[in-house]
């Protein structure tokens, strides 16, 4: 067995960086002083992330796919070939494939299926941000709480979001739609619900990982109030996993809330929703089934690829 | 470690209690159990109902007496059916359970295999090649994988090729007439478990690569390369050893969500599961067998959570309590 | 770097000599280099670094962090990452065993050339028995009967002073203490009767008073079995109760070697006499205040011209010849070399006045 593992003496990669005399901190450049003395010249947080982040290319080339999908779904009134909806009620005009006339085929009832993914977009990331950014703040502030007090605060917080682990959460999630109805806000706040206990666990795992350290020591032996040290010194430090996890989110808010939307459970317009329909006037017409998916494989994908790219960017030593 | 279990365990049944409770109250006051009644109209019957059915107490009395009912073995008659709820549920349970084996089996022999391979191969063409897979795999909605699966190695093929019946089954577990382990099965089988495992197996594979890297650059393996063990000896005995841990316990937690996870398969699929039953229940408001549902798909996710730990305990030394 | 052909490399191997036919120094580095490349530039870890290690000896290889001696120590066994540039020879009882493959060195590690590392805890396998981490040492290298293992394995862990060594021997690391954990990596590299016994900073992560034991151990323990140790460290406390001769690193090359008494008492190395100045003494007036060296250790990317501590340097000329040539390693006796332009001078100066020569009786730099 041995033969086969011989020409790759990198698999045993001790960690360069961490080896002495390796500078842990690539990005710090060095400038030769007067004589010959190198002094670093250290660039800001920020700074380093963003050199950090740019050498992540899969990172940056999903940032800026999303920046476009973003703008092409939101900017469908002006880029969408066809408004919104509109039937081409000429016979044969339905479940056409894919043409020069229309991108993307045309519907079972005429649409033109690529405005249709468009508009159905808007709705779709919508309801990924607002899900991701409801349940990052809740979870966020729950689990700092949890984290930084800890006593019977941090196990009733802790208690709660076990629920989260507990439930079948698309199930769950689907008679929410049926008791608090299907408009986008509501499915927003349902599936936010369910997700914010998944982040407030990794939150306080952060918060205790750093309440640790001695620098949160040093500032409440300066007299630093809790609230003082939880926003000052903790959250800076928890921002890496946080923002991962904001991706994450958006990555899971949109999958579900297609999932739901499918099933029958969700708003009404979404991409789920595109596939739902595309499934039940199938007939071998493939390009209904494409393009919506590809539209949801696509932005996910975007998601996740920039989330790993800004985890690296954030905390080059992390363990993931 | 026994008492540690014991322990999670008594902690564990609060947190049960609560979500069951939480999720019966929501089923409840969701559907309405009358509605199949609204026939009569008549508002003294609705109310006779209502009052046998105990839906004019507290929300929480409900919850008792339910909870009492359930312990006793009594779970109530579909409504839709008219079973008995505790044979309607453990029968979806043992056609899901099929499905979820063998996803389970196959999607943890596959992760841990290329798992391990992209580490030890890292940045070679394969561990790119797989680990954009992975990274498609866990970004695809998997209903969306079983239609299009279900296009290209069904349907279409039948065209393609010109066969009278598609290739590959995607309705339900067996043909009419036909049962047990045999070709037939195996048809049927393929499109769900694939489904099923194509997004296990990118989350697991991911997992495991990630896992297996930390282990490979750990002091321990640098201590017995010095020692001079053979490399692959190294990589067997003591990378995948430590580096297999963690994902024992994913892999236990994931399965036990399956149980309450397979909606959208089993529903494009027509197979006769726990998902599928809590669709078309959901569909026509069938409170009782929701209402059971929940619970017993709640226990198994717990009782999959303990597993879990128990098994971490077990491999990891370090958490064994003395 | 060249790779020899794999047979060829085994070869190398299996004709290496036994210690006791060998009448060359043990372990003779000549000219290593190594360096990484980084996204910022190469990283010259180690400069043309050449020394020498003699049968039945402790040499101290002392230098601050980023001086290069932990890479040097990883490369005589070959554990540096692969993407790490090596140059040089590292001759092991007149064997070159540098850039040998992995399977080649296999059989010598642990076995003649055995390793202690830093970090006990991080560098033993968690989940396995400390007893059999170090039956496994023993049995990679030589073919023994369980019941002969096991045994073996106990009369280890009695040799470094661990008690009930029957019963600990099936204890995981996490059930050891510190100090403990550490005498057993000692245990483990021992197991074999290693010639050399390369010691990677064993007591930093250890309590003072542990520290003392732990090399206690390691001397008696390397009397017994007659190895010589290349003791790494920042320590030169540890240096000078336990070593022979000492070599002095700083940016990846040798500053000073020597004898213990002639580096301590004649250090001949404006670096050198920095580190001796800045150790606290008791018999100095307390008002004095503590020596220190200016400036801060070197980029091994950007290293400075000429000699790399002349930015550093009370000696230095600037400019001059130190910003200019790279210093040549000046031969002071026959045992002790520095690498100072002016390493004549500084040695002749270091015939102190009677006043102030060392008491016999006082340890240097402890």
């Amino acid at each position: 067995m041995s033969d086969r593992f011989d020409q790759d003496q990198s698999v045993f990669a001790t960690n360069v960086e961490t080896l002495p005399g390796v500078p842990v901190e690539p990005g710090v450049p060095i400038e030769e002083g007067p004589a010959g003395a190198a002094e670093p010249v250290p660039l800001s947080q920020w700074q380093l992330f963003y050199r950090r982040f740019k050498r992540h290319k899969l990172g940056v080339a999903s940032l800026v796919i999303l920046i476009l999908l973003f703008v092409m779904c939101y900017g469908a009134d002006w880029i969408a070939p066809f408004p919104k909806g509109q039937q081409d009620l000429t016979p044969g005009s339905e479940n056409q494939a894919p043409s020069w006339d229309h991108l993307f085929g045309t519907d079972q009832l005429g649409r033109d299926y690529f405005s249709e993914v468009l508009y159905a977009g808007q709705v779709s990331l919508r309801i990924g941000l607002t899900v991701a950014i409801l349940s990052t703040l809740i979870g966020t502030i729950f689990g700092a709480i949890a984290g930084y007090f800890g006593g019977w605060v941090d196990q009733i917080i802790m208690r709660t979001t076990d629920l989260f682990l507990i439930v079948p959460a698309v199930a769950v999630l689907a008679v929410g739609q049926q008791r608090f109805g299907s408009s986008a806000a509501t499915v927003s706040y349902v599936l936010a619900a369910l997700l914010w206990m998944a982040i407030a666990r990794i939150v306080r795992g952060q918060t205790l990982a750093v309440k640790e350290k001695e620098f949160v020591e040093a500032a409440r032996a300066v007299g630093a109030s809790g609230r003082r040290i939880v926003l000052r010194h903790i959250l800076p430090n928890c921002i890496g996993p946080i923002v991962v996890n904001v991706t994450l989110a958006i990555a899971v808010a949109i999958i579900v809330e297609s999932t739901l939307s499918f099933l029958g459970f969700g708003v009404g317009s979404s991409w789920g929703n595109l596939l739902n329909t595309a499934r039940g006037n199938y007939d071998n017409n493939v390009h209904l089934l494409y393009f919506p998916g590809l539209a949801i494989l696509l932005t996910v994908l975007c998601v996740n690829a920039l989330g790993d790219g800004l985890r690296d960017a954030l905390d080059p030593h992390a363990k993931h | 470690m026994g008492t540690l279990l014991l322990r999670r365990l008594l902690y564990s049944i609060p947190v049960l209690l609560v979500a069951s409770f939480l999720m019966f109250w929501m089923v409840r006051t969701t559907f309405d159990p009358t509605a199949r009644l609204r026939v009569s109209r008549d508002p003294a019957v609705i109310e006779e109902e209502r009052e046998r059915l105990g839906l004019n107490d507290s929300i929480f009395t409900q919850y008792r007496v339910w909870l009492g009912d359930f312990i006793r073995g009594d779970w109530g008659e579909s409504s839709r059916t008219r079973q008995p709820v505790s044979e309607v549920i453990p029968q979806a349970f043992g056609n899901t359970l099929q499905l979820i084996v063998w996803g389970v089996l196959i999607s943890a022999l596959i992760a841990i295999g290329i798992g391990v391979y992209s580490a030890l191969k890292q940045y070679s063409a394969g561990d790119y090649v797989f680990t954009g897979l992975t990274y498609v795999g866990i970004s695809m909605p998997p209903f969306w994988f079983a239609l299009i699966a279900i296009h290209f190695l069904a349907v279409a093929p039948q065209d393609w090729f010109g066969l009278s019946s598609p290739p590959v089954k995607f309705v339900g577990l067996h043909d009419v007439g036909s049962s047990g382990l045999n070709w037939d099965y195996l048809q049927h089988l393929i499109l769900p478990v694939l489904t099923l495992s194509v997004q296990l197996m990118a989350s697991w594979t991911r997992f495991q690569r990630s896992s297996t890297l930390d282990v490979l650059s750990s002091d321990y393996i640098r201590t017995a390369r010095a020692k001079g063990v053979p490399r692959g000896r190294v990589i067997v005995r003591h990378a995948m050893r430590n580096s297999l841990i963690p994902l024992v316990t994913v892999i236990a937690v994931d399965a036990g969500l399956l149980f309450g996870g397979l909606i959208i398969t089993e529903t494009i699929f027509s197979i006769p599961g726990m998902g599928r039953l809590f669709f078309q229940s959901l569909l026509q408001g069938d409170v009782v067998v929701l209402e059971a549902w929940m619970l017993v798909v709640a226990i198994f996710i717990l009782l999959f959570n303990l597993f879990a730990d128990l098994a971490y305990g077990i491999l990891d030394p370090r958490i064994r309590v003395q | 770097m060249a790779e020899t052909d794999l047979t060829l490399d085994e070869l190398q191997i299996e004709t290496i000599p036994d210690r006791d036919t060998w009448r060359g120094p043990l372990l003779e580095v000549r000219g290593l280099s190594v360096s990484f490349p980084t996204d910022d530039g190469l990283v010259r870890a180690v400069d043309n670094l050449s020394f020498v290690l003699q049968d039945d000896e402790v040499l101290g290889i002392v230098g601050e962090s980023g001086s290069g001696k932990t890479v040097t120590s990883l490369a005589i066994l070959g554990l540096l990452p692969k993407t790490a540039q090596i140059g040089g020879e590292i001759l092991f009882c007149g064997r070159n065993i540098l850039g040998l493959t992995e399977r080649a060195l296999t059989p010598i590690r642990g076995d003649r050339i055995a390793m202690v590392f830093q970090d006990a805890l991080a560098g033993l396998n968690p989940v396995m028995t400390v007893g059999w981490q170090i039956a496994e040492a023993v049995s990679v290298h030589q073919e023994l009967e369980k019941s002969e293992l096991a045994d073996r394995v106990v009369e280890l862990l009695a040799l470094v002073g661990i008690p009930n060594p029957r019963e600990r021997a099936d204890q995981y690391p996490h059930e050891f203490s510190g100090g403990m954990r550490q005498r057993a990596m000692i245990a483990m590299s021992i197991a074999n009767d290693p010639d050399v016994l390369i010691a990677d900073e064993p007591t930093t992560a250890l309590d003072v008073t542990i520290q003392a034991q732990v090399l206690d151990v390691l001397e008696r323990v390397a009397e017994k079995t007659r190895s010589s140790i290349l003791l790494i460290t920042h320590d030169l406390g540890v240096v000078a109760g336990v070593a022979d001769r000492v070599m002095v690193m700083y940016a990846g090359r040798e500053a000073e070697l020597g004898t213990v008494e002639e580096v301590f008492y004649k250090p001949s190395h404006p670096y050198t006499q920095g580190l001796l100045a800045s150790l606290p003494r008791i018999d100095r007036r307390e008002s004095e205040r503590l020596h220190r060296i200016v400036g801060q250790p070197p980029s091994l990317i950007h290293v400075p011209s000429g000699c790399p501590f002349h930015p550093r340097c009370p000696e230095a000329e600037v400019p001059g010849v130190c910003v200019e040539e790279r210093p040549p390693v000046v031969e002071l006796s026959v045992t002790h070399v520095s690498a100072c332009h002016f390493a004549e001078r500084l040695h002749a100066g270091t015939a102190v006045p009677a006043a102030d020569a060392p008491r016999d009786d006082e340890q240097a730099g402890s």
